[in-house]
């Protein structure tokens, strides 16, 4: 059995590089297994301020010239990684579902898990490592 | 004293700039700062937003790489560009401190 790593991204993006970070770690992990001849699953989940990650329409790369956290999380979603977002934290921002991001335009079968936070709990549990970013 | 204020985070800046005292005070919400524009934290207003003798900006360009549009804006708060902030950072307020 391989080895589930959890990436629990906790503060909102841009200002600093915590939560790309976390996500380019999670898209690491499908090489590492490469490496160190085991296989990784990433899990990303994204809770509190981290919740502001998943708004959809971020326009980084008009403003900032810089890649947006939006493009990052449609790539993993693009590569079936599951990712997990708060819905008590969704619900404290008055955040809709449906300005949530999505990928499908990039073909993805999967989409953003709105969970409870008993939820993020349990995979913290269930994962070999947690990484807080 | 004519100060204007930048916040630039969405946690621990409400003490401070509630301290805070100016014949002019403007506050201006840029980078993650510009949540407490458009977020409405069980419902309720941020209390960053909440100085009833300051003007209040944040910048668009930060608002729009996040996500939200000026549309979102509480009603308290005005939405300028960046060369707008550049022209107030000079003509309006005479002293800048940072949050």
């Amino acid at each position: 059995m391989g080895k589930e790593i959890l990436f629990v991204v906790s503060r909102p993006p841009y200002k600093s590089e915590n939560p790309k970070l976390a996500i380019t770690h999670a898209m690491a992990c499908y090489v590492a297994d490469i490496h160190i001849d085991e296989e990784v699953e990433p899990i990303v989940a994204f809770v509190g301020d981290g919740a502001l990650n998943c708004l959809k329409n971020q326009r980084a790369q008009e403003f900032y010239g810089l890649i947006s956290t939006e493009q990052h999380i449609k790539n993993q979603l693009a590569s079936d990684m599951k990712m997990l977002v708060c819905k008590e934290d969704l619900q404290r921002f008055g955040i809709k579902e449906e300005q949530l991001i999505d990928a499908r335009d990039m073909g993805a079968e999967v989409d953003l898990e709105v969970v409870y936070f008993d939820e993020v709990l349990k995979e913290m549990e269930r994962c070999n490592q947690v990484m807080f970013f | 004293m004519r100060l204007g204020v930048f916040v630039s985070d969405l946690r621990g800046n409400e003490e401070m700039l509630d301290r805070l005292e100016a014949e002019k005070l403007g506050v201006f919400l840029v980078e993650n700062g510009i949540y407490h524009a458009v977020i409405k934290e069980d419902g309720k207003s941020s209390p960053v937003i909440r100085k009833e003798d300051a003007e209040y900006y944040v910048l668009t360009e930060d608002l729009q790489t996040r996500g939200f549009t000026s549309f979102e804006v509480d009603s308290k708060v005005n939405v300028v560009t960046y060369s707008d902030m550049v022209d107030l950072t000079m003509e309006t307020y005479e002293k800048l401190v940072w949050l």
